[in-house]
């Protein structure tokens, strides 16, 4: 039962660095994107990967894999934001079909019957102890930095940005270059999620990081509060703990499946109507609605007076 | 300083901007006037990159802008502020001002991580330059409040400090004293004035004929994308044909 606890709080961990993440790029870049989990994924295979063929120290192949899936996600961000913001909705899509299908049909990732014979982090009788308490102190060092991120120069900036790009642009500052950091710096979040994922459960299956993970995400993200530092943590805890609590409940799979299904899907749109700014996400300046057009006083998008 | 030659621009099918040049000196304050809709913002537009030309060169402090971003024609030295106020209003006034610093490196975070002693510096010059323009537009104990409890006046003389943060060389005004009455008319009056004192190329569209005959050099007459006529304010003031173009669209 306690080992049963220790995982669901690691998990609850990885989760918030992923929706700490997507939290930068979708509450704070104002970036639609749905390939958070491939970020994910490339930092999970990429750090398993360093460290088995390379022999690298687990930590550092950690590292690595944060950072390029971080490199990478500068190679989908700055093509598509260059054209514009709704392209890069579409090419994220593309972005996530083409990797989890390379993943798929490679030989080295152990295809669809998955990735085997990680090296673990940690090896110790209380490996899953350790470990829990390894990614409570990530996650509240994660938690200080984006505080420190979006407050303060840099965070004076995204909230200028989010109020009124048109300005924004005609001050001198540079929103596509905030936003491409911004998806850099959550996508790098997430491979390091994927790192800690790996190098814990010790097997990757390439159908963990498609479009209902997406969804998963996006469901943390507006149900804490986007655009808020504390919305996401809490909304990652909420919504890992939560499917767990419904399977005490014992019910058969055919039953068990699509309900979790409806409560996410049902939660993401109840929440983006009735309450964008999330369950703890207060009115200080946060939620998606700061977004020009949402934004009762804002400019609209066509039209610059 | 500023000159546009052949600036021409066509909104499906109307032309909003036909062949216009336009040349702006140092100290010189000059009006653009017209009629509503004769293309005056659009003009704005694409000389300060939100509108891109159908054709037209635009030659700025000896550089070549025309293909340049917004952001960094602004990173230049030009300056513009916009018909409506729009403020941050998530932002309180003087975070309002310090974030159009034309070299924010706030803005960098390689910079902000790597270099934060600088950051902290020009934190600290920029707040206490904001705070001096908010006095200078008579809001100095505004400052750390939101722009949604000023009057629309004062959100207009924000949006003018606002602009003057970039301490460029030009700077273009869109009908700032639209919406402003009794005591800022005065202040937006002399700031103008200052600014153009100290050597900068100022554009002002407007239709308060009083404020343009009070602070303007020259003035350019704008009509359904077309500039009809160019001189001193008084002679195209007193210009009956232009009086009628402008009145004859404004009933
Ligand atoms: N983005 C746009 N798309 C289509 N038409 C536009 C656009 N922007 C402006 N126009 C049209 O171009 C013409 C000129 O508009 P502009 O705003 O430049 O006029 P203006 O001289 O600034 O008028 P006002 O004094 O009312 O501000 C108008 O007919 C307007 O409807
Ligand atoms: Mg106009």
């Amino acid at each position: 039962m306690t080992e049963f606890l220790l995982t669901l709080a690691i998990l609850a961990g990885i989760n918030v660095l992923l929706a700490c993440g997507f939290n930068l790029i979708l509450g704070y870049g104002g970036l639609v994107s749905v390939a958070q989990p491939v970020f994910y994924a490339i930092g999970a295979y990429s750090s398993a990967l360093i460290s088995m063929k390379l022999g690298v120290p687990v930590p550092l192949a950690m590292i690595l894999g944060a950072l390029i899936a971080a490199i990478a996600s500068i190679g989908l961000s700055l093509p598509s934001l260059r054209v514009s913001g709704d392209y890069l909705v579409i090419a994220s899509m593309g972005f996530q079909l083409g990797i989890v299908h390379i993943i798929n049909n490679v030989e080295i990732t152990g295809a669809a019957s998955g990735l085997s014979g990680i090296v673990s982090a940690v090896e110790s009788p209380s490996r899953s102890m350790i470990y829990a308490v390894i990614l409570m102190c990530i996650c509240a060092v994660t938690i200080f930095a984006i505080r420190w991120l979006v407050t303060g120069p840099y965070g004076r900036a995204i909230t200028a940005m989010r109020n009124d790009e048109d300005v924004f642009a005609s001050l001198g500052r540079d929103a596509v270059r905030i936003k491409v950091t911004l998806f850099a710096v959550g996508s790098g979040l997430a491979g390091l999620a994927g790192g800690l994922y790996a190098h814990y459960f010790l097997f990757l299956t390439p159908d963990q990081y498609g479009i209902f993970s997406s969804a998963t995400l996006l469901t943390m993200v507006v149900v804490g509060g986007a655009a808020t530092v504390r919305g996401p943590v809490l909304g990652a805890i909420f919504l890992t703990v939560l499917p767990e609590a419904i399977r005490f409940l014992d019910l058969p799979i055919a039953v068990m499946a699509p309900l979790q299904g409806a409560l996410f899907t049902g939660l993401v749109i109840l929440f983006l109507f009735v309450k964008p700014e999330g369950l703890f996400g207060g009115k200080a300046g946060g939620g998606l609605d700061a977004w020009q057009g949402r934004d009762t006083g804002g400019s609209g998008r066509k039209g610059v007076k | 300083m500023l000159s546009a030659r052949g600036l021409t621009k066509h909104f499906g099918g109307v032309v909003v901007a036909d062949a216009l040049d336009i040349d702006l000196m140092p100290g010189e304050i000059v009006a653009l006037i017209g009629p509503n809709g004769a293309g005056k913002t659009t003009l704005f537009n694409m000389l300060t990159g939100f509108v891109r030309p159908d054709a037209g060169t635009i030659l700025f402090a000896g550089e070549r802008v025309e293909s340049l971003a917004s952001h960094q024609r602004a990173r230049l030295g030009l300056a513009r502020t916009w018909q409506r106020p729009r403020l941050f209003e998530s932002l309180s006034l003087v975070d309002n001002l310090m974030i159009a610093d034309r070299d924010y490196p706030g803005e960098r975070l390689l910079e902000m991580v790597s270099r934060p002693w600088h950051v902290r510096d020009s934190e600290i010059k920029g707040r206490e330059r904001a705070e001096q323009l908010l006095a200078r537009v008579g809001l100095a104990t505004r400052a750390d409040g939101r722009s949604t409890r000023l009057s629309y006046g004062q959100q207009k003389l924000v949006g003018l400090a606002r602009a003057l943060m970039n301490d460029g060389r030009c700077i273009l005004l869109d009908e700032p004293m639209a919406g402003v009455e009794g005591r800022t008319v005065e202040t937006m009056k002399e700031v103008v004035r200052d600014e153009a004192a100290a050597g900068k190329a100022v554009c002002i569209v407007e239709h308060n004929i009083g404020f343009i005959r009070d602070i303007c050099d020259r003035a350019i007459f704008m009509f359904n994308g077309k500039i009809v006529a160019e001189g001193s304010v008084g002679d195209l003031l007193a210009d009956k044909r232009l009086t009628a173009l402008y009145f004859g669209s404004h009933q």
